[in-house]
């Protein structure tokens, strides 16, 4: 699943990037802390499919949708 | 002189820390076409250069391009003695991925580098510390704790730097081989966990905040009480400066023309140099305000939650969260709301938020809308028995100015090739913790926001004032209507006539090209009357007197709201995008669409 469909509360790690991303945008992405393994968290959703919030690392970021649904996720559940 | 070079992360708190080591001078180096400013202050025998805060060295933006390049060629300099890294101590994860790109360049050209973690005093309110000598050994060069707003270890390292402690300190490389992007994230992170503290104390606050701010009822509500008081400010707290700058404007005109008698050069310093660069000085004081309240709304960490609200409806219209401060300081002038464009993360929408950004409603339409208003609008009529008429025609001519704007932003993000929207960079902010904003980054920034918008538009307002100046009046001793501005009038009557307007008009908007209030002055002397900006009233009664239907009026406004009829505000899109056919061709493209609207409000209404 992709990092636009973790709900609110809800805590995920990071499986990997798009493939066909720009480099240049997967690098930063990757130096952002959107990096396999690493822990996020969704903080919160917006009203009409805003950007969300989520936590990664000591950070708080904030995403619109066409770079949350680039981003793979892997929940709890679906490890074990 | 020798150099210290300052680098960080944005929102590390190295603006502040740059102040407390150089004092109150600085030169601001700013380069044509991007968005990188350099600082730089003295601080006794060094210069330090502050670079704009970056993320990575692997860059993503052209202005980010401009900015490492930069920085590479200021380490390789013989004069840099020192790197200067900063971090933020209470986030010490995410600052080490740029400090350790940072430290490999200063290696790679066998220069010195020292870390500081900034924000000591927060960590050590959380009860944490942080094991510097550790860190130290990790990382191969000294780390440094210190508060640039406490000023918790400042004289410390400021006599660090003097005595030049760091070269005590041999140029090694970190405990880590550092290749790929991922060893670089990764050490990052084992660091971090050894030595940060606990990120979720440090996240609780800001998110407690957040709770609120960006609810999607109540931050809504803060949101428009937050817009309202940037709105209060540029036009209401603005006002006696604004007046202030008038007087002192108008003091200084009578002190200087009592010396030299009545004659050319009298009027030439009361209308050219007083009247027509003068009256664009009045504007100062407001763009310096409205860059207060931004700094205060940016330095606090509310513009990234602003940006975030609105985000979604902006980008309907090909647009990012982040064109929406310069947007909103367009309503005072184009010229700050063009460089605060420089923001924004897509060189895409930056653009096309700059190309849009003259069709918002800036405060030197108002004598225009004022006067126009009052022609058509008796002053005591209520819309459902409440809403002031003319008041809400404002409101109208407010909201046609921002629809055009989203409209023509539309169609731009449409018409533009998608090829460039590969490499563009999404829409991520960082959320960065609430803080309360210091005074001294604050203080340059406003000083510096008056002393460029001088710089910008002077030097075009004063050629654009002389020149109108000298075309109305010459030949001497003729009247307006007889001097060569005037007779050019007569030559273009027939432009103007298709819109239902007279060579008066005509001469008036040809003036205003200068800076439109002017339109007011100008058209209160063709109707023979002196000071008609005092008396907007008389000058309506006149006008009304004189009968201008109602669909040439309509349409006159409309041409106000949509022409971009500001040569300062063309020299600054010049200066910003780097392009000159551009910038004319924006202020050609505007002018014939005016024309257009003015030309089919006329015919139809």
């Amino acid at each position: 699943m992709t990092l636009w469909e973790l709900n609110k509360g809800e805590t995920a790690n990071v499986s990997h990037l798009w493939e066909h991303l720009d480099d240049s945008v997967s690098t930063r992405l990757v130096e952002m802390g959107f990096e396999t393994d690493q822990n996020i968290t969704c903080l919160r959703r917006s009203v009409f499919a805003g950007p969300l919030v989520i936590q990664i690392g000591d950070c708080v970021y904030s995403l619109e949708q066409k770079i949350a649904e680039q981003i793979f996720i892997s929940t709890q559940e679906t490890i074990s | 002189m020798k150099k210290i070079l300052l680098v960080g992360k944005p929102n590390c708190g190295k603006s502040l820390l740059f102040n407390q080591l150089t004092g109150l001078r600085q030169k601001v180096a700013n380069y044509p076409g991007v968005t990188v400013e350099i600082k730089s202050g003295r601080m006794a025998e060094y210069e330090i250069i502050d670079f704009p805060g970056t993320y990575s060295l692997n860059t993503l933006s052209i202005d980010e391009k401009v900015a490492v390049e930069q920085l590479t060629s200021r380490v390789k300099d013989e004069e840099t003695e020192l790197v200067v890294c900063v971090l933020d101590a209470t986030r010490l994860e995410r600052s080490l991925v740029f400090a350790l790109q940072a430290q490999q360049l200063a290696i790679k050209e066998n220069k010195q580098i020292v870390f500081v973690l900034n924000f000591i005093d927060e960590v050590k309110r959380f009860g944490h510390n942080i094991d510097l000598d550790g860190l130290s050994r990790e990382l191969g060069a000294p780390v440094y704790a210190l508060s640039a707003r406490s000023l918790d270890g400042i004289a410390e390292f400021k006599d660090a730097l003097l005595t030049a402690e760091y070269k005590n300190f041999p140029v090694q490389a970190p405990r880590a081989p550092l290749e790929t992007t991922k060893q670089f994230v990764d050490f990052s992170r084992s660091l971090a966990k050894t030595y940060a503290m606990n990120k979720d104390v440090v996240l609780r606050n800001q998110n407690r905040v957040d709770t609120f701010l960006l609810n999607s009822f109540l931050g809504g509500f803060a949101f428009l009480a937050i817009m309202f008081v940037l709105f209060q400010s540029i036009f209401t707290w603005a006002t006696p400066l604004m007046d202030g700058v008038e007087t002192i404007i108008a003091s200084f005109a009578g002190f200087v023309t009592q010396f030299t008698g009545e004659g050319v050069v009298t009027d030439f310093l009361n209308d050219a140099i007083f009247g027509g660069v003068g009256s664009f000085l009045v504007f100062v004081p407001q763009i310096m305000v409205l860059t207060f309240v931004i700094g205060l709304l940016e330095d606090s960490g509310y513009l990234a939650r602003a940006a975030l609200i609105c985000h979604k409806p902006l980008s309907y219209f090909g647009l990012s969260g982040r064109s929406f401060i310069p947007y909103l300081s367009g309503h005072a002038c184009a010229i700050p709301a063009i460089m605060a464009a420089r923001t924004i993360e897509s060189p895409r929408k930056r653009l096309i938020t700059m190309l849009t950004i003259p069709l918002m409603s800036c405060s030197a339409r108002l004598p225009v809308y004022a006067l126009l208003v009052s022609v058509f609008i008796p002053s005591d009529q209520y819309f459902l028995g409440f809403f002031n008429m003319q008041g809400l025609t404002f409101f109208g001519l407010y909201m046609f100015g921002i629809v055009t704007a989203l409209i023509i932003s539309a169609l731009l993000s449409h018409s533009k090739s998608t090829e460039q929207e590969q490499s563009e960079m999404p829409f991520i902010i960082e959320l960065p913790s609430y803080r309360l904003p210091h005074w001294k980054p604050l203080y340059h920034r406003v000083i510096n926001s008056g002393q460029q918008f001088i710089k910008r538009a002077a030097p075009v307002i004063f050629m654009v004032a002389v020149g109108i100046w000298v075309l109305g009046y010459f030949p001497l001793n003729a009247s307006l209507e007889e001097s060569w501005l005037g007779s050019i009038g007569h030559f273009i009557e027939p432009v103007f006539a298709p819109l239902g307007l007279d060579w008066r008009y005509g001469i008036a908007i040809l003036m205003s090209f200068l800076a439109r209030e002017v339109f007011v002055g100008a058209l209160g002397t063709l109707y023979g009357m002196e000071g008609a900006d005092e008396n907007i009233a008389g000058l309506a009664q006149n006008i009304m007197n004189d009968g201008l239907p109602l669909g040439t009026g309509i349409g006159l406004l409309l041409f106000y709201v949509v022409a971009l009829q500001c040569v300062a505000t063309v020299a600054t899109l010049k200066a910003e995008t780097g392009n000159a056919k551009l910038s004319w061709g924006l202020y050609a493209a505007y002018g014939i669409l005016a024309y257009i609207l003015a030309f089919l409000a006329n015919t139809f209404i």
